[in-house]
């Protein structure tokens, strides 16, 4: 066995270690890393293809961002987890049959992959001497414009999504307004008032 | 020498995983959202294993749109996640008493 | 070159600069208060967006590449979304402010959420087909969860997410599947690639492709968000879920199998086949048990997608055609009937409930009469249009082979009157009961008579779509 044949094997053995764990174990939290370490092992996947670029931004975005926003919310929330788990064993024998049926007809599938003929002259963007993200580079910035631009549309989308969704103005919250505390006046703000004794206001 | 085939088998079970995970936890919305992630992780190392082996960097193009997507959906997710929290106090949504299936 | 492409997608940048321009304007102008009048602009920008891609485009042009598609077809789609999306918007209005529901965001994610679907309509190309479906579907998510204190609302927007995005998991992963087989993700390599012997891998890519579009169109048994969705969700959300996405995802699904796989009828022929056969009889069947009239509507567009999907299993120009009116139909049927679901009320609270309607005919003998062409419409009734719509999908499988798929058309569209029929009945002959009161906003008005008006008025020439839908299949399908 090369090395290289090696370092996919490990790589690979992760992916699906770390896979099942994460949809198996009894613990979100624990779930969370092991989807961690998922995406760090199919980055190392990644660079074994020559994506380079594409690893890095699994490492960055989805172990950096996504992954770590799931842990926030994992420990947001305050959730009884053992009971959602307690009946998790019901739908076992129906999904692992589900499972194992769809995974013999993929296998079926793939016993060996063969491209469609003359794919060669349908290839848009063949990989060249360049390096690998200059030349990622040149086709979203130039071929894929569009696309680029309508995944910074879906990036709004999420974001007012996200804002409209959770954004809460408390109303039981006294809030500071700098403004007013700068213009307040005294002389409008007190009126002395002399009062008698015994006969009140 | 390793062949498309080994990735793609790889990514197929992954993706199998993912549904299976889909079915397993389905009151755990939490996980749901992670089975997601993986069914998508699933594609994109289908999409670049197809890039190296065409030598052609579109799927790696198509990876990188996939990856900001699901970046995208794990945000809207998880915002409709807290709010059910926030107005239920669970996240078990086969505990629907409001509509009947 | 840049700027023939950029031609080529004004209409989608001058909406998404709208939607921007809108949320900035509104964000540091007022916010909520201006959220009414920004409603109706949104929706006087997409009916005027509508007129102009009607009235300047013409011919086939192509822009980047050819991952986007400028055509008959695309047109037709497009300037139907529009214009339903922009009648939903300006009926939805009025409900949401009286309800407190009306926040600025509403406008600005739909108008996002139809660039999506402009953008799904043209694709020429996996990669945009993807980002036009999560752009659109993204916006969605979140509509539906608008009324963020209500269980029922957060619920709809949780399970629509989460059975939204596992179906773009199988779309996704059917794409990666085709692009690996094809070698490019373009349509116009797709046919090429895919002409005559495939392999079982792009087989399996198919598969999965079109279970993910089934989901979006809420074709059986891809179905079981629908019914929840539609419960849960705002009423004004709910009209905008039943017209316009499906309009664009149908005409996805068109694209897709035309344009991609154009080369294999016979190998998506009978799976679609299978899919509207079992969305017009689950459809017909499950709404009968129905007490709730949102409910009843969600197993309706599911027997109804059933319908539009028998046009598509023909496979033929002749199918796309049927399936494009009959989409028009149902769309313009389907506003007529939510803006009269919207005016349902009583002491100012929406009532969703059939029963409620008993007698209605006494009090608003209009509004009944309007209903009652709508309710006769969908389920097809011969003199109404909505029977036009079913005669020419029917006539499509027909001269397509599939005589089968048409005789158990016509019995599904039995079963399916049963339905519609006892709405009818419980409005004219129903027991004496509590009335609903409450009036009807001007713009529903227009809208419900509109639609009840273009069901009888419309028997004449279909008002011209039937040369127009035969000139945009004729684009898709060559």
């Amino acid at each position: 066995m090369t090395v290289a044949a090696f370092v996919f094997y490990v790589f690979a053995v992760t992916v699906l270690l770390g896979g099942l764990m994460t949809v198996v174990s009894r613990n979100p939290v624990h779930s969370v890393l092991w989807l961690i370490l998922t995406f760090i092992a199919s980055a190392g996947l990644f660079v074994l293809l020559g994506a380079e670029f594409v690893a890095m931004l699994l490492m960055i975005v989805y172990v950096g961002a996504v992954a770590v926003l799931f842990l926030f919310v994992v420990m947001m929330l305050d959730i009884d987890f053992a009971q959602l788990r307690a009946e998790m064993s019901k739908y076992l024998p129906l999904a692992l049959l589900i499972g194992v049926i769809i995974l013999m007809e993929l296998a079926m599938a793939f016993g060996v992959w063969d491209f469609s003929d003359g794919f060669a002259t349908r290839i848009a963007a063949p990989t060249g001497e360049a390096q690998n993200t200059a030349a990622l580079g040149l086709l979203i910035y130039d071929q894929y414009i569009m696309l680029f631009q309508l995944a910074g549309l879906i990036l709004l989308v999420a974001m007012i999504g996200a804002i409209v969704l959770t954004l809460r103005h408390r109303k039981d919250v006294k809030r500071q307004n700098p403004v007013a505390q700068m213009h307040r006046d005294p002389a409008k703000a007190m009126e002395l008032k002399d009062v008698k004794p015994g006969q009140g206001l | 020498m390793i062949g498309i085939e080994h990735y793609l088998a790889v990514a197929a079970t992954l993706f199998v995983i993912g549904i299976f995970g889909l079915f397993l936890n389905r009151k755990n919305v939490i996980i749901l959202l992670m089975s997601i992630e993986l069914m998508l992780l699933a594609v994109n190392i289908n999409l670049v294993s197809f890039s190296h082996y065409l030598g052609d960097l579109v799927g790696q193009v198509f990876t990188l749109f996939v990856l900001t997507v699901a970046a995208a959906e794990a945000a809207i997710g998880l915002a409709i996640l807290v709010c059910f929290f926030r107005v239920r106090g669970t996240i078990d949504v086969e505990d629907v008493n409001v509509m009947k299936g | 070159m840049i700027s023939a492409d950029i031609q080529t997608v004004l209409p989608e940048i001058v909406l998404a600069l709208f939607a921007m321009a809108a949320l900035l304007g509104v964000v540091y102008g007022g916010k909520d208060r201006l959220a009414g009048r920004l409603t109706s602009l949104t929706g006087l920008v997409l009916a005027l967006i509508a007129l102009w891609i009607a009235y300047t485009g013409e011919g086939t042009r192509t822009a980047f590449g050819g991952s986007f598609n400028d055509d008959g077809f695309a047109r037709f789609a497009k300037v139907t979304v529009l214009l339903s999306a922009a009648a939903v918007l300006l009926m939805s209005r009025d409900y949401m402010q009286r309800r407190g529901l009306l926040r600025f965001e509403y406008p600005v994610l739909v108008a996002l959420s139809v660039v999506g679907m402009m953008v799904m309509v043209s694709a020429g190309d996996l990669m945009v087909l993807y980002m036009g479906l999560e752009l659109q579907s993204l916006a969605l998510y979140v509509i539906a969860a608008l009324r963020r204190d209500s269980a029922k609302s957060t619920e709809a927007g949780l399970k629509y997410f989460v059975l939204g995005a596992l179906s773009s998991g199988l779309l996704l992963y059917g794409a990666s599947l085709t692009y690996g087989f094809a070698g490019t993700t373009l349509f116009s390599g797709i046919i090429e690639a895919a002409s005559d012997d495939i392999s079982l891998g792009l087989l399996f890519g198919l598969v999965f492709l079109i279970s993910g579009v089934a989901f979006k169109v809420s074709a059986a048994p891809f179905h079981m968000w629908t019914p929840d969705v539609y419960e849960g969700s705002p009423t004004p959300v709910t009209a905008f879920f039943a017209t316009a996405p499906k309009v664009a995802a149908m005409a996805l699904f068109a694209r897709i199998i035309h344009d991609a796989f154009g080369g294999i009828v016979g190998e998506w022929q009978q799976i679609i086949a299978f899919l509207s056969v079992l969305s017009m009889f689950l459809g017909a069947v499950a709404a009968i048990g129905q007490t709730n009239i949102k409910r009843l509507m969600a197993y309706s567009s599911i027997a109804h997608m059933g319908f539009a999907l028998m046009g598509l299993a023909a496979g033929s120009v002749l199918g796309v055609q049927a399936m494009l009116i009959y989409m028009a139909i149902y769309v313009t049927m389907n506003i007529g009937t939510f803006a009269f679901i919207l005016s349902m009320e009583k002491d100012g609270r929406p009532v969703v409930e059939i029963s409620a309607l008993n007698m209605y005919s006494k009090r608003e003998p209009l509004r009944a009469l309007a209903m009652l062409v709508l309710l006769f419409s969908l389920a097809g009734v011969p003199p109404m249009v909505g029977f036009f719509g079913k005669f020419y999908v029917l006539r499509a499988a027909y001269d397509a082979g599939l005589a089968w798929l048409a005789v158990a058309g016509v019995i599904a569209s039995v079963i399916g009157a049963y339905y519609y029929l006892r709405i009818v009945f419980v409005m004219y002959f129903g027991k004496e009961s509590e009335a609903l009161d409450g009036a009807m906003p001007v713009f529903q008005w227009l809208m419900l008579m509109g639609s009840a008006a273009a069901m009888v008025v419309g028997v004449v020439n279909l008002f011209g779509i039937e040369p127009l839908a035969a000139a945009a299949a004729a684009t898709l399908v060559n």
